[in-house]
């Protein structure tokens, strides 16, 4: 590693610990889990030498992390936890009632498969199986992307007083090392305020939370979280613009890559996108107008935005790195909700490709682009890879 | 774009091995992707380091599929697995053996170069640790320029015994850079 550079030889998991390691948050309660435990082992580390100052709280499960999260949140703090898999389905209870207490949390997740079989591999299935919880998701392609995310989220949680989750993939992301040119001290000072939430529990203030309420004081409580999920969009965009000024890095809440003139577009997350931006400049070259669609942004979905930019788009194929028995992939089904109704709206292709983290190339996925050309999309998810 | 598959048991040195080598290129201005896969973090069971090095960033998140070079630990780990897969006859496949290449000539059509770094690696006091003698070795068959780096890189990233280790990379490097292999 160069010391005298912000540009370090970084895995994707290290990457994220160096952006939590400069918000500095004031309590991270903690459990490991492969591929996940590297980023908490080195937040440890930071913290042994005297550079992270928060509390750092070892629980007995993922379920007691959250707990002590959301409790830790309540009481006006910043908290960052993270965690993969099985650790964050052991969760699942407490995830929502994050987003119900209104607990600004960041946590990463690494997408890992989930038992049964057991295996370690990258498959979305995990976090996209939490997408009702009430939380932000985004979904990172590369180290740089992930530690640039988690600063970003910071600010959006406690913008809206919703929880975070940042997510990226098991190896070809967290264990991959590649160059990532962090943030400095002084931009992140400048980028997150400090966070002073409206209601915290505070002896000196007296207030509560968790009381038993009405049928309509909750069904009100349920828009009010709806209504600031809707504000996301918006603040999330203002987050990354801010940062790409004062780093002059940004990612959009989407992409759109080499689109002009497309009438085919690759719709995918996470570290598929950098494959598929290979196939679509192999595509382009052979005068193939092919383009690359990302969904950084999961929750909330897009909805406005992906209207808008697949109108008139003749055909979409989706590339689903994760799997529901019964419907599908998840990001298909997403776009099919998204696009209902739509004049204009795309044939649209759901592929299963990569699911348990079979191998997809970009040669793959050119090859799947070729074949959905000449047909007709089934209703259902195909599976390819 | 240069990709290396380098692949040993666990507890062998093969990742750090590929993290050894992805230091040296980033450290020279290359972009490069380095990652590890296994089947779990158990001692004896194969594990593979994928290297890709290119002068421009690398976007693909896939598994190599024809190598430049495959660095093989142990021969045994030629047998039934799936090491050779995408061999082609541009592969260099460099094997840690005491046999001449010849013996795996009826492996496939590809380039064999056998290096007994289990000796070399004795002889400077590292017992089976033949890590960074097999680095030394790959970056020799590549014509690697940059040797004083190498040196750096091997001995900032050895935990113990930093002067047998540059040691034994730096002699695996000579053999293999003067097709003495």
């Amino acid at each position: 590693m160069k010391a005298d550079s912000n540009r370090l030889l970084l895995s994707g998991n290290h990457a994220v610990s160096h952006a939590v390691k400069l918000v500095n948050p004031n309590v991270m309660p903690v459990y490991p889990i492969t591929p996940q435990t590297p980023i908490l082992e080195l937040i440890t580390e930071f913290h042994a030498a005297g550079e992270m100052t928060g509390e750092i709280m070892t629980m007995e499960s993922e379920h007691s992390a959250m707990a002590a999260a959301i409790t830790a949140s309540l009481t006006g703090v910043r908290v960052f936890t993270a965690t993969a898999s099985q650790g964050l389905l052991l969760m699942h209870e407490m995830l929502h009632y994050a987003a119900g207490a209104r607990a600004p949390i960041v946590m990463f997740n690494v997408n890992r498969t989930l038992g049964s079989p057991w295996g370690f591999w990258p498959d979305q299935t995990d976090s996209l199986a939490q997408r009702d919880t009430g939380w932000i998701q985004y979904y990172c392609e590369n180290g740089q992307e992930s530690h640039d995310t988690t600063l970003q989220a910071f600010r959006v949680a406690e913008q809206v007083l919703l929880p975070a989750m940042v997510i990226h993939e098991a190896f070809y992301v967290s264990h991959s090392m590649e160059a990532v040119e962090l943030a400095t001290q002084d931009q992140v000072d400048a980028y997150l305020p400090d966070f002073n939430p409206p209601h915290r529990l505070d002896p000196q203030i007296g207030e509560s939370w968790g009381n038993t309420v009405s049928q309509v004081m909750f069904q009100n409580h349920r828009r009010d979280m709806g209504d600031a999920m809707e504000r996301v969009l918006q603040v999330a965009k203002k987050a990354d613009q801010e940062m790409k000024e004062l780093v002059g890095r940004g990612y959009g809440i989407h992409e759109q890559y080499r689109c002009d003139g497309a009438e085919f577009i690759i719709a995918t997350m996470g570290s598929m996108t950098g494959t598929v931006r290979d196939a679509v400049d192999e595509l382009r070259a052979d005068g193939l107008p092919v383009g690359l669609f990302k969904i950084k942004l999961f929750r909330p979905f897009p909805i406005a935005d992906v209207r808008e930019i697949l109108a008139g788009i003749p055909k979409v194929m989706v590339l689903d790195r994760n799997f529901a028995p019964g419907t599908g992939g998840i990001l298909y089904q997403e776009l099919k909700a998204a696009l209902y109704g739509l004049e204009d709206a795309p044939e649209i292709h759901g592929y299963l490709a990569g699911v348990g983290g079979t191998n997809i190339t970009p040669a793959a996925i050119k090859e799947m682009v070729q074949s959905a050309m000449g047909e007709k999309p089934s209703a259902h998810s195909v599976w390819k890879g | 774009m240069l990709q290396f598959i380098i692949q040993g048991r666990g507890g062998q040195g093969a990742q750090l091995a590929g993290k050894l080598m992805a230091d040296m290129f980033f450290q020279e201005g290359k972009d490069v992707l380095v990652y590890a896969t296994y089947g779990g973090a158990r001692r004896g069971t194969p594990v593979s380091s994928s290297l890709r090095v290119d002068d421009k960033p690398i976007r693909m998140r896939c598994d190599i599929e024809h190598p430049d070079i495959i660095v093989c630990f142990d021969p045994s780990l030629l047998e039934g697995g799936t090491l050779l897969k995408g061999a082609t006859a541009q592969t260099i496949v460099l094997i840690n053996s005491s046999l001449p290449a010849e013996e795996f000539a009826h492996l496939g059509d590809f380039k064999v170069v056998t290096i007994d770094a289990k000796t070399i690696a004795k002889k400077h006091q590292l017992g089976r640790i033949v890590n960074t003698t097999l680095v030394g070795a790959a970056l020799g068959l590549i014509d690697y320029a940059n040797v004083d780096l190498m040196e750096k890189v091997v001995g900032e990233t050895s935990p113990v015994k930093v002067q047998n280790n540059v040691a034994a990379c730096m002699e695996g490097y000579q053999v293999a850079s003067e097709g003495s292999c």
